[in-house]
């Protein structure tokens, strides 16, 4: 016998491959779905797949947008010297939320994970080196996590790019190894920043 | 429930939840485990840079009843072999033997000796930054203590002697053919006398291999050998030698 009919457990399967949502987490949601009124449940189902529809990739810097190029790399008040390269669009979200970077952004979409199968051509780097060809920007800054994979993404980037003629900075350590950026508050982001580095 | 205490090396971790790490151990006492380790996402975690890949540390871990996995309590790291990994092909030579030690042991079995053997090629990976013989030996001791390690002189299929012939192997080998039972005009090529210098290296530490002044040639064609046949042994591809095959 099953523990859910049929159409329930393939809900719950579904939320089950989402980040953070366990077996538990997918039958709460699962069973509060099921409890809410038909309209709540259109109006989350249109959500998802109106984000899917209209959101894509920047073609300039991979960041998810409505409309390409992105509101960052469209906004002419921001300073088009400098790049923080990040692995993804969530860590772009930490980084203005010091309010203190104005420059514009690179996502990477990964780091150099082999284990994952992914090396450099799993990574989008190829736009980002046509964008330096244009010898506009000065600054490289790169954040990736402060792990393994983000540090050899990082040397790996600066090994690549220097050639070029910039300066290719890392973002300090006051985001202690082993965790993840999208954890980092404000101030630890901030400090990380200012106590950037060459490499 | 008992308290555990082992030396291990971690050989990956997979996210779990919103915060915490699965991780992937292959320990000195127990064999290879996998535990749960709460909160090591975090910034504060009391794991710290613990838990990176391929950290060599000592652990108190607590079994579960009825749980597959075990559950970490604390960590201390004994050796970091973080700093090497920056170089982008040291981390894909590190990450393919941690790969293969996960694929290639089986869980909760105890293994010593292979234990001893990732330790050693990883700290002659980080003395000399050199990729090829550290992984050929790696390679070579563990298709010799999982007892796959074929006859390297003569032909698998018919089992003449080699002597001054080249062999060749291609997908699937479990050892070297001679040009009459080769299978396919694709096949690799392994130059003769070749794999008896490379396994005449591999018999003593790898240490004193490395202290030997210069890779002998044919080090880097011997541990593609070996590691076709891992993956005809493992009967599946392996995901890191693809980027190893790219990039050393
Ligand atoms: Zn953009
Ligand atoms: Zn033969």
């Amino acid at each position: 016998m099953k523990d859910f009919a049929e159409p329930l457990a393939r809900l719950i399967d579904a939320l089950k491959r989402l980040p953070g949502i366990g077996q538990k987490s997918a039958q709460r949601i699962a069973f509060h779905l099921e409890r809410a009124p038909r309209e709540d449940a259109e109006r989350l189902a249109a959500a998802i797949l109106d984000a899917k529809d209209k959101i894509r990739l920047c073609s300039l810097c991979n960041n998810l947008t409505e409309q390409d190029p992105c509101e960052y790399c469209t906004d002419p008040r921001r300073d088009p010297e400098v790049i923080c390269v990040v692995e993804t669009p969530y860590n772009v979200l930490a980084i203005e939320k010091t309010r203190e970077y104005h420059g514009l952004y690179h996502v990477l979409h990964g780091a150099l994970s082999p284990l994952q199968g992914i090396g450099p051509d799993q990574l989008k780097l190829k736009n980002l080196v046509e964008r330096l060809k244009g010898g506009k920007v000065k600054e490289l800054i790169v954040a990736t996590n402060p792990n393994v994979e983000g540090e050899a993404t990082a040397i790996y980037l600066s090994t690549l790019l220097k050639p070029l003629g910039l300066k290719v900075t890392r973002i300090g350590m006051g985001v202690p190894v082993g965790s993840e950026l999208e954890f980092a508050d404000e101030v630890t982001m901030l400090k990380a920043l200012e106590g950037r580095r060459e490499i | 429930m008992p308290l555990r205490e082992t030396e291990a090396i971690v050989l990956r971790s997979y996210r779990l939840g919103e915060a915490d790490k699965i991780v992937s151990l292959l320990t000195r006492q127990s064999g290879r485990l996998r535990a749960v380790a709460a909160g090591a996402r975090r910034p504060k975690s009391r794991y710290g840079g613990t838990l990176e890949p391929l950290s060599y540390v000592r652990l108190w871990l607590f079994e579960r009843e009825n749980r597959e996995l075990l559950r970490m309590n604390s960590a201390e790291l004994l050796e970091s072999f973080f700093d090497m990994q920056k170089d982008y092909r040291v981390q894909v030579a590190a990450q393919y033997v941690a790969e293969v030690s996960e694929r290639f042991l089986p869980e909760r079995e105890v293994n010593e000796r292979a234990f001893r053997l990732l330790l050693a090629v990883l700290r002659g990976l980080k003395r000399s930054g050199e990729v090829n013989r550290p992984l050929a030996y790696f390679n070579y001791w563990l298709l010799r203590l999982g007892g796959f390690l074929p006859d390297l002189a003569s032909c698998a299929a018919c089992g003449r002697a080699l002597g001054n012939e080249p062999g060749y192997y291609g997908a699937g080998s479990e050892g070297l053919s001679c040009a009459a039972c080769r299978r396919s005009p694709a096949d690799q090529t392994v130059a003769p006398g070749l794999l008896a210098v490379i396994a005449s290296g591999c018999q003593g530490t790898l240490d004193r291999w490395l202290a030997a002044e210069k890779a002998p040639a044919g080090v880097r064609e011997t541990r593609r050998f070996f590691e076709e046949l891992i993956e005809s042994h493992l009967e599946r591809k392996l995901v890191t030698r693809q980027l190893l095959a790219e990039e050393v």
